[in-house]
């Protein structure tokens, strides 16, 4: 701990940094509880980002984005995978759980407190239309990621059709989501292994 | 009763926490149709308040999760439910991160990431059909799921709960004004 670390930048040819001596699971407790707590809706992994990368160098950028590519890639919250991936890299196995454990917390126990709030006002048919009015206002983020995940593959007749192909199956047809997922991903998969060996 | 349960709460969660590819809001349609339908713990209107409670308050989005334990089996329920959804998903994450991260650079791995990207999209879009088709509030509805998604990409960095109670203002005076 004598001497200071040098820029983090310099040893990205080391792939794994776990047991990073100078963040101390504390710190990595309070900087996902505060990015737990403060986030409201959306946008999270841009300030795990500003956080992690820019602010206090915990990480270099590349770790970051393949932490993120991962993360959207498994199953899971996109924002709760990647604080895993990068509380492991941080402080190996504690700190991932450090991390994820951090960033639920708080909203654990804001989320119940609001929905408390909320029940011990007297039910009245004002209450019923503002809340149908907030829940309509939230399905707008919603809207704007399903715009964003579309426009990512507009060049890509191939992978819109994909994208239809769930949307028809599950969204329209309500067959069983695991099902149309089993199904279509692997075709996907292939369609996206084709397109690259033909890039390289 | 109260262990059936929490017996159920992971046997509905834990399933969507390792399918819900694109993030937890990718299943939230399917998580609706075996709360409300398949087991009628809550009616559809009793989600779609859920569902907008946990997008006001902090956090990731799926917080739903919590929500949906605290209302069927209060406390217990609600740590049930959350570690549920997002304890088997993690492990996942954690498993695949630490045996793949030496090959990132291969074209497998860039190609896994690319096929389930439009995958996780066509999931997301299902979630907005469904709430849709849930909330029942008609045009109205879809005129403050497209108002706020005009506004979101325009101005994204309107705190949430100032952007909720616009839309929940603007619902009562659509109703006074036009009753």
């Amino acid at each position: 701990m004598a001497e200071a670390l040098p820029a983090r930048s310099s040893d990205s040819a080391s792939v794994r940094t776990d047991d990073n001596p100078s963040v101390s699971l504390s710190t990595l407790f309070l900087a996902c509880l505060k990015l737990g707590l403060l986030s409201f809706g959306g946008g999270l992994s841009g300030w795990v980002y500003q956080d992690f990368v820019v602010r206090r160098r915990w990480i270099s950028d590349e770790d970051f984005a393949s932490s993120f590519a991962m993360g959207q890639m498994l199953p899971g919250g996109n924002v709760a995978n990647l604080v895993v991936c990068l509380g492991e890299q941080l402080r190996g196995p504690l700190g991932a759980a450090t991390a994820v454990f951090g960033l639920l917390v708080g909203p654990f126990f804001a989320v119940i407190a609001m929905a408390t709030l909320i029940g011990s006002i007297p039910q009245t048919q004002l209450l019923d239309i503002a809340l149908g009015g907030a829940a309509a206002t939230a399905i707008g983020f919603l809207i704007n990621l399903c715009w964003r995940g579309v426009r990512r593959e507009s060049g890509n007749p191939a992978m819109l059709g994909i994208i239809a192909a769930v949307v028809i199956g599950v969204g329209v047809l309500k067959l069983h989501l695991l099902l149309v997922t089993l199904f279509v991903a692997p075709i996907s998969i292939a369609i996206a292994w084709r397109r690259g060996n033909k890039d390289a | 009763m109260r262990d059936d349960h929490l017996v159920g709460l992971l046997a509905v969660f834990v399933p969507f926490s390792l399918i819900s590819i694109g993030g937890g809001i990718s299943v939230l349609s399917g998580i609706q149709h075996e709360i409300v339908a398949v087991r009628g713990w809550l009616t559809a209107q009793d989600f779609v308040q859920l569902f907008a409670i946990s997008r006001a308050a902090p956090g990731p989005g799926t917080m739903i999760a919590t929500l949906i334990g605290w209302q069927i089996s209060g406390w217990l329920g609600a740590v049930v439910a959350t570690l549920a959804f997002f304890l088997p998903s993690s492990l996942l994450c954690y498993g695949v991160f630490r045996l793949s991260n030496a090959h990132r650079e291969k074209a497998w791995h860039r190609a896994v990431r690319q096929g389930l990207a439009p995958v996780g999209t066509g999931l997301v879009i299902s979630s907005v059909i469904a709430i849709l088709q849930l909330s029942d509030g008609g045009p109205l509805t879809l005129l403050l799921a497209a108002l706020s998604a005009i506004v979101v990409v325009v101005a994204p960095r309107v705190p949430v709960p100032l952007y909720l109670l616009c839309g929940a203002g603007l619902a009562v005076l659509y109703h006074t004004a036009m009753p």
